[in-house]
Formats: structure tokens, C-alpha cells, sequence
């Protein structure tokens, strides 16, 4: 079998969550299959430039083919579409055009696909949203599975993406809130689909000791890691914290990551910056729990590295996946506002017994669901599920409208669409998540 | 408004006390944070009932002393949270505005400004040039007057950089100041909100204080109306006690005399009875009062000639104590003593002091028939009939 991982970048020094996650996938099925990597020249996911080198290339042992993009982003454009597109009605062209000025739009890509299909048992796209995997999608619809890494974003709303939605063969979701999501908006229960997620990489002996001794904190740590930007609910974090350290004065927030707004001056917050591996598993082992203000989240790899750690997790009861997976796993609470902020937080850390066995849970749900071999069993499984189907089934690429109907501009806004989505935690039996494991 | 795929509850509004957060007994074997967090939200929404609104406030500080309202409601964290506000540390910073951009130089313009050329050498030819080429340039307009306007102009625009450059640093100041002040606002409303909880917390203690004081004098009166009769009741059974070994050599006159005292014991104890409701904390001697105001005209010659051990005697016998062949001898029994038609003596039982034992007459004393009151028993007492002596 031989399959082809489709990303818009890749690379061993790049650290976007899908490209991440692309290259830890096919990397652990490239040990089960021949996988090869279709991409991108781009290493900068904002204009899309072409810095890397077209042709074959090899990152740790898999072999990559890169393709140039044809135009860089237009940041100027990209806005005034995205804003026809996510606030005003629309047409099917409009929606086209955004994708155009999204990209990263390599036709290069998708003719090889178009040419070499034949070439690959089974496409696997990632990030819905991106000019390849659109595009990709229609091309390889027969033999195509697509990772969405799909987040409550208006672009979610965008009537071309429920087409890809219904015309792959599978779907491998990150979480059971995107599979609500990705269904309500697109209807397509009828693909097969899993929720996959991803594995994690955690050391078995981190020191917590070493990092108390290197930074020389004592007392209760929380600690977040990850970009600190408010896009990321840091700003929020700050302030509830600052709130919370008045009643806990020897509590400290450690903070590990690349800086994009203000850090407030604080005594109780320690910003450590980049860190190796190494020091930040040592920080997160030796912190009483792992703090995750975001909003929005598909998955969060953070996460699931606490749980391996036996660490609980706190996290923003307003992130749908978050919040799901913390009741589903039963290893952290999430709060909607400070009174739940310093009520959640004082219950971890306050009771030692509860701490311990939300970090036990946290451990047994990481053992369950993402350790790698429990992803790739997945994969695998879902691959022999479609190999053993009738390719009749489904995969087929949904016509546009023709040349009138795609510039009908009969399409809602795509906010309004995705405001109008189920909110809150996925509703999932124990036994039901057990089954999917 | 997007649908709720499970109930949760939203935050934010109620001011959040720190200092008495919930411990939750939770079981580490059988973690449920679904749970947890119900019992979370529960305890958040308890706590916010306990704190009031402000209209809430308004409200109960005019009712003032007419509700009493249970102290336990009063929070145990207030004075701490208080404590923690008066921080300035606590203040909320305002972010600070944007920082604006530089303003670009001021291009100075001059008369020889339009021949400069910045080519260096080449440039010196080219001006050169130019000016040679003015006289012909003038034929098609003169430049004169836009090089005056150019170069006042630029005059103007210095002037205005400068103006913006000093109201910007006005604008600094002014900012900083209303951030103080905005601060200070801010900390100074939620003071005084917690000023008015504190207020309305102390009227409701007043209140209850004060209804305490009034019930615990209330039970003072009555505590010394109970120790007045007992104090009475202990005075004549000693004087029983004293009485009791000489027999009086008139057997009959003592046995009327008797009768008498049990006839008038009953109708003394139906005075004392209305001298305790009345002056439930009197001294001995306000029996006199009592028995003045009780018995009338008729009967005050006698009564008062009563003193205070007579009086308990006489309630002794009424309480059906064997005091028949033990009259006192000071006690002065006569018609007079006796309930007068006239009296304003009690005749209902709604008259009786609470704290009085009930009257019970001894057999003897229930056989002898009243004396027949006299014709002066309504004539007023006159002070010289209090010697003991009777009238008969």
C-alpha cells in the first residue's frame, strides 16, 4: 500500500499544529506502509513564499515532494474576501476566490495529483481549509481520507467545504466536539470517520526536582505552555490570575513559549521562554497542574503531554474540545468565568488525593486513546475498513454549480452559519468512546 | 444564538469570595468531573445568593429595625476581602493607548529649494542650469509667489508639528491623570459597596440587639416579681414559725380572728394578686400602695395598717398552709379589711398576676362567712388608723 500525506508545509523545524501532526503521521505509518509526502515550497504559512527547494526531498527518511506556489498571499485581499465571505451574502465564486487568495495555491500540486493518482492507494489531506486539500480533494475524491483540524472558525461555514466533507472516503477526526461540528455543518454521517487525534512523544523519567532546582521556585506551580497571545486566552489567564494570586501568595504561573503580547510584570509569574524538551517536561512534571486558556482548539498535544505526566489539567470551559475531553476523561476541570477559574483551580490544588487521581485518570486516558500505537491502529484499521469497502460507496467529488450558479450570491454568511452550530462538550458514552479505541 | 449541545453554566458578574471557597469532599477513587464541576457551579450560585444587590441593600437599610434578618448570612470573609481592596496593588490597570506614530520631518523650503538638485556634482550643473533657465520659466509664470506660499507653508507646518507635539504631551498627562482617577473610581465604588453591605450588616445586628435588650428586661421584671413573692412568702413563714409556740389566751377571739385572717387572706390574696400584675418588681411596702388602691376608701384604714409580714401570713393561709390557730398578732383583722361592694377589689381571675401561685383556700378559712361590711367603709383612711388597732 502506498500513501500520500498531503500538507501545506513540511519540514523537521516546523512546528504548526497540522503540519506537526502531518509529519508524526507519517512517520509512524511510513513503519506499516510506503508513505510519501506531497507539499509545498512554503515555510511561512502567512505569505506562502516559496523558500524551500521544488522536487524530492528526504526528512527523516520519508521522502517529500515539494511543489512551488504559484502567487504569494495578498494580505490586503486575503481580508477584504474573508470579509465578504465570513459577514456578507455570497456566492460559490466568492468562496473560490477566498480559497485563491487563502492558498497556498499550487496548481503544481494538484496536476500531480490529477496525474499520479493512480500512484497512491490512499490520499490523506490535511487542514480542510487550504487550497490544497480543496482542490486535492476533487482530484483523489475516490481515494482520498482528510484530517480536518477543523476549529470553530467562520471559514467552517463555507458552503465548497461541505462538498469536501461528504466526498472523501473518511474522515479522521482530532476530537468528538469537530466530528459534531464537521456533521452539523455538512451532513455527512454517512462517511465513515474516527477520532483519531494524535500521539505524543513524553520522556518516562522527567526530574521535577532539577527544574525547582534550575529556576529555584518553590511552592505550587500552574503552568502554561504554548505561544503566549491573547488569541490564545493568555490575556484572560493573566488576569484571572493576578486575581487569584491575592488569596495565594505562594502560588506561581510559569509560563513556557514564544511571547506575541505583553507578559504583565508580576512576582508570581515567570516567563522561562523557549526550553528544550528536556526542561519542559521537567516543568510540567514538576508543576501541580497544566493550565489551557484557549478558546478555540482542535486538539491540544499539551494536553494529552500532561495527561502522559500524570499532571491535571485546567482548562477553558469555553473550548468545546477542551472541555469535552476533560469530562470525558474525567483528568481536568474548566472553567466559564474567574469565580470557576478560582474555584477549580483552589479544588486541584488544594486536595492532593483529587489532584492525583485527575492526573491518574489523565495517564489512563493518554494510555487509552494516544499512544502511538493506538493511533496507528487506527489508521491501519480505518484503511483496511476502506480497502475491504466497494470504492462505489463514496468518494465522489460534488459537482459546482455551473457558471450562473456559482455566481449566485444566494450563500449565507460563513459566521452566521457556524454561530448557529451545537455549542458546549460532544455528548459520548464511555462505551462508545471505548469502541472507538 | 447557537444550541447547547450540554447545560452549562456561564459566569461572570457576582463578586467572587476568595476567602471562603468550598471544600469539596470529593473520593479519589471515583473522580467524576462532570460532578465536581455541578458541585462547583452549586457552590458559586450559593455564594452569590448570599451577597446583595444593591437594591437589596437600599431595601434593608429603610427597613432598619423592623425585620431581623439571621447574622449567619453575614459574610465571614468580608473584613479580609475589605482589607485586600484597600491594596492599591489590586487596581486594574487601563491599558495603555497606542503609541502614535512620529510625525515625519519638516521639509524646509526656501527660495532655491525648487533649482536643488541632489545629484551631487551633476546636481551643481543642473541648478546652475536652472537658474539660467529662470528668466525663461518666469515668461510662462512667476514662481515667485508659490515659493512664498511653499516656504510659509512649511513654516506653518513646523508651527503645527510643534502645537500637536506639545497637546500630545498634554494629552499624556491628562490621560495618566484620568487613569488615577479612573482607578480610584473603580476601587472607591467597590468600597463603597462594601461600605453599604457592612452598614446594612451593622443596622441588621442593631436590630437584633435591641430586641434582645427588650426581651431580656422584660425577663428581669419577671425574674423580680418571682424573687418580691418569694422574699414575702419566706418573711411569713418565719414569722409562722415565731407564732406558733404561744397559744393566745383567747381561743375564740383567735379563732375569729382566724376566720377573719382566712377570710381576709382570701381576699388578700386576690389584692396581691393584682398588686403583682401591677407592680411586679415592688418592695415589700408596696403592698400598702397596692392595698390603697385596690381595696378603697372603706377598707385602706385597715390595710394599710398591714405590714409586709402580715401580708404574707395571710397569703400563706390563703395558700391553705394550717395558719388557723396561728394569726399573727399584728395582724388587724376587721370588716374593713374585707372585700367592700364598693372596693375596686379584683372579681375576675383575669386580674391575678401570672406569676402568683394559684389561690387555694384552706377548708377552715372556706367555712367562715365574710363579715358584713361597715356603713364607713367608704369613708376616706385617715393616717392615725394605722396603729394596729381595729376598728371594732
Amino acid at each position: 500500500m502506498k500513501l500520500a500525506v498531503v500538507v501545506q508545509r513540511y519540514g523537521a523545524d516546523l512546528n504548526g499544529g497540522a503540519e506537526l501532526h502531518a509529519r508524526y503521521i507519517a512517520e509512524h505509518l511510513a513503519r506499516h506502509t510506503q508513505v510519501e509526502v506531497l507539499t509545498t515550497c512554503a515555510r511561512d504559512y502567512i505569505t506562502w513564499r516559496n523558500e524551500l527547494n521544488p522536487g524530492l526531498d528526504i526528512v527523516n527518511d520519508i521522502p517529500v515532494r515539494r511543489f512551488p506556489v504559484s502567487r504569494e498571499r495578498d494580505v490586503d485581499d486575503f481580508g477584504q474576501r474573508s470579509t465578504q465571505v465570513f459577514e456578507q451574502r455570497h456566492s460559490v465564486a466568492a468562496e473560490l476566490a477566498w480559497l485563491r487568495s487563502e492558498g497556498p495555491t499550487s496548481p503544481a500540486l494538484v496536476n500531480h495529483l490529477r496525474r499520479h493518482r493512480a500512484n497512491y492507494d490512499y490520499c490523506i489531506f490535511f487542514s480542510f481549509r487550504y487550497y490544497h486539500a480543496y482542490h486535492g480533494l476533487r482530484v483523489t475524491a475516490g481515494r482520498s481520507l482528510l484530517v480536518p483540524t477543523a476549529e470553530r472558525d467562520p471559514a467552517l461555514g463555507l458552503r465548497i467545504f461541505a462538498g469536501s466533507f461528504r466526498s472523501v472516503r473518511a474522515l479522521m477526526y482530532n476530537s468528538y466536539e469537530e466530528r459534531a461540528l464537521i456533521n452539523a455543518v455538512s451532513q455527512n454521517h454517512s462517511v465513515p470517520g474516527v477520532v483519531v487525534g494524535i500521539g505524543s512523544e513524553v520522556p518516562t523519567d522527567p526530574q521535577p526536582n532539577r527544574f525547582r532546582q534550575v529556576t529555584g521556585i518553590a511552592g505550587p506551580v500552574i503552568i502554561y505552555v504554548g505561544r503566549i497571545d491573547e488569541n490564545k486566552g493568555c490575556r484572560e489567564l493573566f488576569e484571572y490570575f493576578r486575581r487569584y494570586a491575592w488569596i495565594a501568595p505562594t502560588l506561581t504561573l510559569v509560563l513556557i513559549g514564544k511571547p506575541v503580547m505583553p507578559i504583565p510584570e508580576h512576582p508570581q509569574i515567570r516567563h522561562l521562554g523557549f526550553v528544550s524538551d528536556q526542561e519542559k517536561f521537567d516543568a510540567m512534571a514538576a508543576a501541580d497542574l497544566l493550565v489551557i486558556p484557549s478558546y478555540y482548539e482542535s486538539l491540544s498535544m499539551v494536553t494529552l503531554e500532561a495527561w502522559a505526566l500524570g499532571r491535571p489539567v485546567l482548562a477553558n470551559g469555553q473550548c468545546d474540545v477542551l472541555a469535552g475531553q476533560c469530562a470525558r476523561s474525567n483528568a481536568g476541570l474548566y472553567y466559564d468565568s474567574y469565580e470557576e477559574f478560582a474555584e477549580t483551580l483552589h479544588t486541584i490544588l488544594s486536595q492532593s488525593a483529587l489532584r492525583r487521581a485527575l492526573g491518574a485518570n489523565g495517564r489512563t486516558y493518554f494510555n487509552t486513546h494516544y499512544t502511538w500505537p493506538v493511533i496507528e491502529r487506527k489508521y491501519l484499521t480505518m484503511l483496511d475498513r476502506l480497502e475491504r469497502a466497494d470504492q462505489r460507496n463514496g468518494g465522489r467529488a460534488e459537482p459546482l454549480p455551473g457558471w450562473l450558479g456559482r455566481r449566485r450570491r444566494d450563500l449565507p454568511p460563513g459566521r452566521e452559519l457556524v454561530d448557529q452550530l451545537p455549542t458546549g462538550p460532544a455528548s459520548v458514552t464511555r462505551t462508545e468512546e471505548a469502541g472507538e479505541s | 444564538m447557537p444550541a447547547e449541545r450540554s447545560g452549562r453554566s456561564s459566569g461572570g458578574g457576582a463578586t467572587h469570595d476568595n476567602n471562603t471557597m468550598a471544600e469539596f469532599k470529593i473520593h479519589s477513587d471515583s473522580v467524576d468531573v462532570t460532578r465536581i464541576m455541578e458541585q462547583i457551579r452549586e457552590r458559586i450560585r450559593e455564594k452569590r445568593g448570599t451577597d446583595y444587590t444593591e437594591q437589596q441593600i437600599h431595601e434593608l437599610a429603610t427597613v432598619k429595625l423592623e425585620s431581623v434578618l439571621d447574622p449567619g448570612q453575614v459574610r465571614s470573609g468580608l473584613v479580609e476581602h475589605f482589607r485586600q481592596l484597600d491594596n492599591p496593588g489590586r487596581i486594574e490597570p487601563i491599558p495603555p493607548h497606542g503609541e502614535f506614530a512620529q510625525p515625519p520631518e519638516v521639509f524646509d523650503f526656501d527660495q532655491e529649494t525648487i533649482y536643488v538638485s541632489s545629484r551631487g556634482p551633476m546636481g551643481k550643473l543642473i541648478r546652475l542650469i536652472r537658474k539660467l533657465l529662470n528668466p525663461l520659466l518666469k515668461l510662462f509664470f512667476n514662481p515667485t509667489p508659490v515659493v512664498f506660499a511653499l516656504s510659509r507653508q512649511a513654516e506653518i507646518n513646523a508651527w503645527t508639528v510643534q502645537l500637536l507635539q506639545r497637546q500630545t504631551d498634554l494629552i499624556e498627562r491628562v490621560s495618566t491623570q484620568f487613569e488615577r482617577v479612573g482607578k480610584k473610581f473603580a476601587v472607591r465604588e467597590e468600597l463603597d459597596a462594601l461600605n453599604y453591605e457592612v452598614l446594612n450588616n451593622l443596622v441588621v445586628e442593631m436590630t437584633r440587639l435591641s430586641v434582645d435588650v427588650k426581651n431580656h428586661k422584660m425577663l428581669v421584671e419577671s425574674v423580680a416579681g418571682r424573687l418580691d413573692f418569694s422574699e414575702r412568702r419566706s418573711r411569713a413563714l418565719e414569722s409562722v414559725v415565731q407564732k406558733q409556740s404561744p397559744r393566745p389566751p383567747d381561743a375564740t377571739e383567735s379563732e375569729g380572728e382566724s376566720a377573719d385572717a382566712s377570710a381576709t387572706g382570701s381576699g388578700r390574696t386576690r389584692r396581691r394578686r393584682r398588686r403583682s400584675r401591677r407592680r411586679p418588681g415592688g418592695a415589700a411596702n408596696d403592698g400598702t400602695n397596692a392595698a390603697r388602691s385596690t381595696a378603697g376608701n372603706g377598707s385602706a384604714e385597715a390595710t394599710t395598717a398591714v405590714d409586709a409580714s402580715g401580708e404574707a401570713a395571710n397569703e400563706v393561709a390563703s395558700s391553705g398552709e394550717a395558719i388557723t390557730t396561728a394569726a399573727p398578732s399584728d395582724v388587724t383583722t376587721s370588716a374593713a379589711a374585707t372585700p367592700s361592694p364598693t372596693s375596686t377589689a379584683p372579681n375576675s381571675a383575669a386580674d391575678a398576676a401570672p406569676t402568683d401561685p394559684p389561690p387555694t383556700i384552706a377548708p377552715t378559712s372556706t367555712a367562715a362567712p365574710s363579715p358584713a361590711p361597715t356603713a364607713d367603709s367608704t369613708k376616706p383612711s385617715r393616717p392615725d388608723a394605722d396603729n394596729g388597732t381595729s376598728e371594732q
